[in-house]
């Protein structure tokens, strides 16, 4: 009898804990995001006026963003996650994001979108193209749209980035600033450091114009490569930052998602250098992040979104958002400058500046992964 | 291969002696954890769970109370309510103690994310200036000796801990009637029994501590090692604990062998990955090295079982 009981009782505390899941990504719109850089703070909410142009009067259109790895990462999801919300207030969308950190859970969160039938589908990531290309062909009324790579189906829609013309600049940026000796630790070996998530293709693109960069203000300079193997372990981002800090490099590329919020404190802890990605993040560790290549996944979230409610989605197209639209760039270098005061190098910023109306200009042809580019 | 060579001593100079440290110590405390209990032959499975819930206390506790002291004792005593839990059902209830502490894990996992959004309105993570980091022993007469300082100085208080307690376990397994007591209800629980040892009073006893060091084990995540929480944030540590401690046969200095052997293919994987190794060659080698370690260590454990078995029959 005692048994039977404690089996209730322990089957009512998973359920209690199951719902604890559910509530957590259904939690009340009310609460402001607090400070601002804790972005996301609702994650379903649907929007108090309907969008006129909507294609179906009525009901609000329903998007569902399914992200290959979790909210908080204060990078690329985060700010996807932004195009999103501001789609909500701007159109009154009604939004639900999934969140999963392995390759089961997001296919699964994709089949599970698909049977919800949500008007709009995106793929947050380039992970989850594999899983659109085999299940999309069954929804063919769903619309999909998916980030940062390519799906050729002709209820997809496709949004890439040029982030091999912005990691040029930050390849750039980085060898400029490991000759600066005068700065603090920052050591006489031209050498410097980037630390990736996941070995997948997108990544090879920005490594791509990384050393491109890096190795057009200096010839001999030496590249230190690291992939973490997942978006969401801190740990072991910071793990490899230290090892290649301790290798000789002064400046450390993040390019990790959630893996690089250990990146930036590994920054902080040794007392050295890191670029920050997608989102600006040079006030996450201040005096510690050089600049950061800014990709606007917000801007390509929103722009999909708002396709669809002005009715103008146009399957089996591709986007590619380059520097000259201002797709990718860095940032302004304000929160270095303020840290650093006279140290500061300007002659970093001038250069960056001109080698991006270079690039934007064509005099400088910035290379692509396989697989990449405008033409992909 | 070349520039391996060439790199050679970058790759190995003194700073990977700690690194290997570093990144061991964690696994250590996990393992120290499900060690306690192995010798009351109770597998904790729940080591990981115990660890996040751990790791979330203290960073909680240590945001609003601006100490990372009450930030670890929280943690403890958290990880203690978490391996009582798991202890009733197994001890009193006769439940399978595996069930329970997948059980556990994934409610660690849950939990944890949800109160991440409940408390702090914030998803996946939460790192805050406010949040007080465990503070690093500087040694002042270690930093003009050259090597000797960059090994030893910096260290994470949790970091010398670590050695401390598993000095002070091997010292209770083996030197203690405790431990004694201990080891007998874990190989032997008849006999313990016969002897007048309360057999439940012990198995509780050993989950207790056993919690006790999970929740630091966490502690150490989230404010030592790191000053954040994150979902998931243990990574698989907690298991690997366990491996290591399956490695070490429960004992406390063979059990953090298994855990250095785990930080150096860490350390050297992250070393040789800026050299053209294949990442996915890297990220493999600790889970390799597992395998490898287990199967050594059981190959040696049945043929020590076997030795014995005949000489009991040649007794005979």
């Amino acid at each position: 009898m005692k048994k039977r009981m404690l089996s209730v009782v322990l089957m009512a505390a998973l359920c209690v804990s199951m719902t604890a899941c559910g509530s957590s990504s259904e939690a009340p719109a009310e609460t402001e995001a607090a400070g601002g850089d804790a972005a996301g703070g609702e994650t379903e909410a649907a929007g108090g006026e309907q969008a006129a142009e909507g294609e179906q009067s009525g009901d609000p259109i329903r998007v569902c963003v399914v992200y290959t790895g979790n909210l908080g990462d204060k990078s690329y999801n985060d700010s996807c996650n932004m195009g999103a919300e501001k789609a909500v207030e701007d159109f009154g969308i009604e939004l639900k994001s999934l969140e999963g950190t392995t390759a089961e859970e997001w296919e699964a969160n994709l089949v599970a979108a698909c049977e919800e039938g949500y008007d709009l589908i995106i793929g947050a990531s380039s992970n989850i193209a594999d899983y659109i290309t085999e299940h999309g062909p069954n929804y063919p009324d769903i619309k999909f749209a998916v980030i940062d790579t390519t799906v050729d189906l002709p209820n997809v829609e496709s949004i890439s980035f040029a982030q091999n013309e912005g990691s040029f600049l930050a390849g750039a940026a980085a060898a400029l600033f490991t000759q600066k000796t005068d700065i603090k630790n920052v050591n006489e070996e031209k050498i410097i450091g980037w630390v990736g998530g996941m070995d997948i293709p997108v990544l090879h693109d920005f490594y791509t114009g990384y050393e491109q960069g890096a190795k057009y203000i200096d010839p001999d300079i030496q590249i230190l490569q690291a992939f973490a193997g997942s978006w969401t372990d801190p740990l072991k981002g910071k793990e490899l930052t230290l090892a290649q800090y301790e290798q000789g490099a002064d400046i450390v590329m993040n390019v990790a998602s959630g893996t690089g919020v250990g990146i930036l404190e590994a920054a902080k802890e040794a007392d050295k250098y890191a670029i920050g990605v997608d989102l600006n993040q040079d006030g996450d560790q201040p005096g510690h992040v050089l600049t950061s290549m800014v990709k606007r996944v917000d801007n390509a979230c929103y722009l999909v979104i708002e396709s669809v409610v002005n009715g103008t989605f146009e399957g089996g197209s591709t986007k590619y958002l380059t520097l000259a639209e201002g797709g990718v760039s860095l940032t302004d270098f304000s929160v270095m400058k303020e840290a650093l005061g006279d140290q500061f190098p300007q002659d970093i910023v001038d250069t960056c500046n001109e080698l991006a109306e270079k690039i934007k200009s064509g005099e400088i042809v910035v290379e692509n992964y396989e697989g990449f580019g405008p033409q992909a | 291969m070349n520039a391996i060579l060439e790199n050679f001593d970058k790759i190995f100079n003194v700073s990977l002696v700690y690194a290997t440290f570093r990144s061991a110590t964690p696994i250590i405390f996990a393992a120290l954890c499900a060690a306690i209990t192995q010798q009351a032959n109770i597998l904790n499975i729940g080591t990981e769970g115990i660890m996040l819930v751990g790791a979330f206390t203290a960073v909680t506790v240590s945001y609003f109370s601006g100490s990372w002291f009450l930030g670890i004792v929280a943690a403890m005593i958290a990880g203690a309510i978490i391996s009582m839990i798991m202890a009733v059902g197994h001890i009193r209830y006769n439940s399978e103690i595996c069930a329970i502490g997948m059980g556990i894990n994934m409610l660690a996992l849950a939990i944890t994310k949800f109160l991440v959004k409940a408390i702090f309105n914030s998803t996946g993570s939460f790192s805050s200036p406010d949040i007080k980091a465990i503070p690093r022993v500087n040694l002042a007469f270690l930093d003009s000796i050259p090597v000797l300082g960059e090994l030893f100085n910096d260290w994470c208080v949790t970091e010398w801990f670590a050695i401390i307690l598993i000095i002070f376990l091997q010292f209770l397994f083996y030197k203690t009637v405790w431990g004694l007591r201990l080891r007998a209800v874990g190989q032997f629980p008849e006999a313990a029994k016969t002897a007048g040892i309360r057999v439940n009073s012990v198995k509780y006893q050993a989950m207790l501590i056993s919690g006790l060091i999970g929740g630091l084990a966490g502690a150490h995540l989230s404010l030592g090692y790191s000053t954040q929480f994150i979902e998931n944030m243990t990574n698989n540590r907690g298991f690997m604990g366990v491996a290591a401690m399956y490695f070490g046969g429960a004992n406390p200095v063979f059990t953090a062998l298994g855990c250095l052997l785990f930080g150096f293919s860490d350390s050297i994987g992250a070393r040789l990955q800026a050299y053209g190794i294949p990442s996915q060659f890297v990220l493999m080698m600790p889970y390799i090295v597992t395998v490898a370690v287990l199967s050594i260590s059981m190959v040696a454990k049945l043929s020590a079982g076997r030795k014995r078995e005949s000489a009991l029959h040649s007794g005979n």
